[in-house]
């Protein structure tokens, strides 16, 4: 029986947008999958990866052609049709599903590169999979290993540390400006999504003094309440804007909601210390660019963020090379594992012990021993061989019973119980 | 390469191998803030720390040889001044757990170490150069002018950091520049230094005059014009005036090049000053 580790998935570069939202698993419908998977003996053991651009199946299963039974199921459990699963699936057997997997984990094959929700989506797959009893040893020590390679790569590359989002370069702006992202005075203007989303990222940052302003109070008002800001009068835009450590604004204003003169009329009033962040997000945009002739004023604009992007795509990009040499090793790391969990290798490392345990007493009883006549001496030897292939036989033969994660699960326990640690290899 | 006033070969061993530290530590520090690979910054921080040690040696050393305080003249004060910016690096590195000031820093305190050897020694002794208050004097004096390099260097840091990010420089967000602390910290920072340089050369003034009065009045009945006193009072003025504006929220950028300025000022006011203009207070 020929047992592997596999992988079936539809991620963002193969498949729509419309055929991942039919493919996509909540928790329950994952949990499903899989005990379908099970019942059906595709799979012994596994786990789901779901998010907006994945949807991913990862198990042990001990079928040759598992990609068309997997197909096959998803085709039935989705209800969409075969052919268009068969054509746009990513799949692969052994290393190629270790390193799919350690690759997705370190955000290589996401689709803003290097992009750091993932290892968490990882994390809950996981938690999800243990919780529902599906993930077993196999799968434990894959998504265990993934997680350790997603990290490695965070840490020892700068994959993760530019931000492309307009949010996030938006917030690591605030970073370099500011010492405590948390003391900052920020006002935001308008109520819409980019508002809103933006929000949230510093409240989650914790900064607590927000303060919102909108033509139509009332959508302000809301936004307040949500994030625990105050209110500011459209009519007093100016001084409040004079007022903030930073301004973001995305507003659907034809003109400058802040004018030129009078904003700089009100940062010359103001009794003010330090830099003013300004982050126009609008277009057209809603803050004069003249504003920035004030020292300490920082003025960025949509296309400033768009070249902040570009540049940090690339600088990520550039850490490509290192980070998939760190994926190569942790699949490595991973096979050398796996591979010891092999019916043929623990067997032969379990012999190897035992005879070297044989020897070790014969060559202990050798005084004894050398007054045996040689037929005497034949005999023991024959003796210690047939009581070492005696013991030998049920663990033998044991470990090619059950599926496949049974099988390796004994080998474990196997390895476990006998301290096998690369006996025997050559 | 030992200054002819420099007593003994171990004291100047002591000396070039803190010079070879400091260098190293310089390498090192801007090693990692390109590449931040940790061992590269524990190395820095190493050497710094052995550089630092090694100077405060050689610091020793002389002050047993000489049986004085070490700092008596240009030699010694400029090694004392390199061992205090040397350590200021090493607190601000330790209490905000960065390294990013070591590469701007850490020259600083090889150029003074080296200069120390380097620039041409008097042979005239001063037998009045000793005692307590002339020993806060100096030590006071020389804290306060390292208190004002690592606030022009924290100043300078501010400057070409808000000047790329005042023109939206594409690498803002990575590379070097991306290591660097927040302009707030660098503000702050900048304004801590500035309070503790002024506050030390303030108390360190007043030992000098007490010193002054107790030991020229009689043979110096107009101590007070000499150059070098007016100069460092007016370098207290100008750092006392900075502050002051800085505290009642004078824009962030006017500061910063005020303190580099007055670091120039200082400079004058220890070098030139010092060795051309002043007469009774000159260093030998």
């Amino acid at each position: 029986m020929q047992m592997d580790l596999v992988f079936v998935g539809w991620n963002h570069r193969v498949a729509s947008l419309d055929l991942r939202e039919k493919l996509s698993f909540t928790p329950e419908r994952a949990r499903e999958a899989m005990e379908g998977l099970f019942r059906e003996k595709i799979l012994t053991e596994g786990a789901v990866v779901s998010t907006c651009n994945r949807a991913e199946i990862y198990g042990l299963t001990d079928l040759d052609d598992s990609f068309e039974a997997l197909a096959s199921y998803f085709s039935r459990f989705h209800d969409v049709d075969g052919s268009v699963l068969r054509e746009s699936a990513l799949s692969g057997r052994g290393d190629v599903t270790v390193r799919h997997l350690f690759r997705v984990a370190s955000g290589l094959d996401s689709m803003v590169l290097g992009e750091a929700q993932i290892l968490g989506q990882i994390r809950d797959a996981h938690r999800r999979a243990t919780e529902a009893g599906t993930a077993r040893t196999v799968t434990h020590r894959l998504f265990q290993a993934a997680l350790e390679c997603g990290k490695k790569v965070r840490t020892r590359t700068a994959l993760g540390t530019r931000p492309t989002s307009v949010p996030g370069i938006a917030l690591s702006l605030v970073g370099r400006i500011f010492e405590e992202v948390a003391d900052c005075r920020v006002l935001l203007l308008g109520a819409g999504e980019t508002v809103e989303l933006t929000a949230r990222l510093l409240a989650d940052d914790g900064v607590t003094r927000m303060s919102f302003c909108n033509r139509t109070q009332e959508k302000a008002a809301a936004l307040a309440a949500e994030f625990g800001g105050t209110v500011v009068p459209w009519e007093e835009r100016i001084p409040a804007f004079a007022a903030a450590d930073v301004v973001l604004t995305a507003t659907g204003a034809t003109d400058p909601v802040i004018p030129g003169p009078e904003a700089k009329r009100a940062l010359s009033k103001a009794r003010r210390r330090g830099p003013l962040l300004v982050l126009d997000m609008a277009v057209p945009r809603d803050v004069d660019p003249a504003v920035e002739d004030v020292a300490d004023v920082y003025r960025y604009d949509l296309d400033a963020f768009g070249e902040l992007a570009r540049a940090n795509a690339a600088e990520r990009q550039a850490e490509v090379p290192l980070a998939e040499a760190i994926v190569e090793e942790s699949v490595e790391k991973f096979a050398a594992w796996l591979a010891s969990l092999s019916m043929t290798e623990v067997v032969k490392q379990l012999r190897f012990k035992l005879e070297a345990i044989r020897r070790d007493e014969l060559a202990r009883s050798e005084p004894r021993l050398a007054r045996l006549d040689p037929a005497d001496r034949e005999m023991v030897e024959r003796l210690t061989e047939a009581l070492l292939n005696k013991i030998l036989h049920n663990p033998t033969v044991g470990l090619k019973h059950g599926d496949a994660s049974q099988r390796l699960e004994l080998a474990a326990a196997v390895r476990t119980l006998f301290k096998l640690d690369g006996e025997g290899r050559e | 390469m030992a200054s002819p006033s420099s007593p003994g070969l171990t004291n100047a061993l002591l000396g070039v191998l803190a010079l070879a530290a400091y260098a190293l530590a310089s390498v090192f520090y801007t090693a990692y803030l390109r590449h931040p690979r940790l061992k590269a910054g524990r190395l820095a921080t190493g050497l710094a720390v052995l550089g630092a040690a090694l100077n405060f040696s050689f610091l020793y050393a002389r002050s047993l040889a000489l049986k004085n305080v070490p700092y008596a003249d240009l030699l010694g004060s400029m090694a004392l001044f390199g061992f205090f910016l040397a350590g200021m690096n090493l607190v601000l590195e330790v209490r905000h757990h960065d390294r990013s000031l070591g590469p701007f820093l850490m020259p600083v305190s090889l150029l003074f170490l080296l200069l120390a050897f380097v620039l041409p020694a008097g042979g005239e002794k001063r037998p009045n150069l000793k005692g307590a208050i002339f020993a806060f004097h100096v030590t006071l004096n020389m804290l306060s002018y390292a208190a004002f390099a690592v606030a022009a260097a924290l100043s300078g840091l501010y400057l070409v950091l808000g000047k790329k990010l005042k023109h939206r420089s594409k690498n803002v967000l990575a590379g070097p520049t991306a290591r660097l602390p927040s302009l707030g910290y660098l503000e702050r920072a900048a304004r801590t230094s500035l309070g503790v340089g002024v506050v030390t050369l303030a108390a360190g003034l007043s030992m000098g005059f007490a010193w002054g009065y107790h030991v020229w009045r009689v043979d110096h009945p107009f101590w007070l014009l000499d150059a070098k006193i007016w100069g460092a009072g007016l370098t207290l003025l100008f750092y006392f005036v900075v502050l002051v504006r800085a505290h009642r929220g004078a824009a962030p950028v006017t500061t910063a090049r005020l303190c580099i300025a007055g670091f120039v000022l200082v400079l004058l006011s220890y070098t030139a000053v010092n060795l051309f203009f002043s007469r009774i207070h000159s260093f030998t």
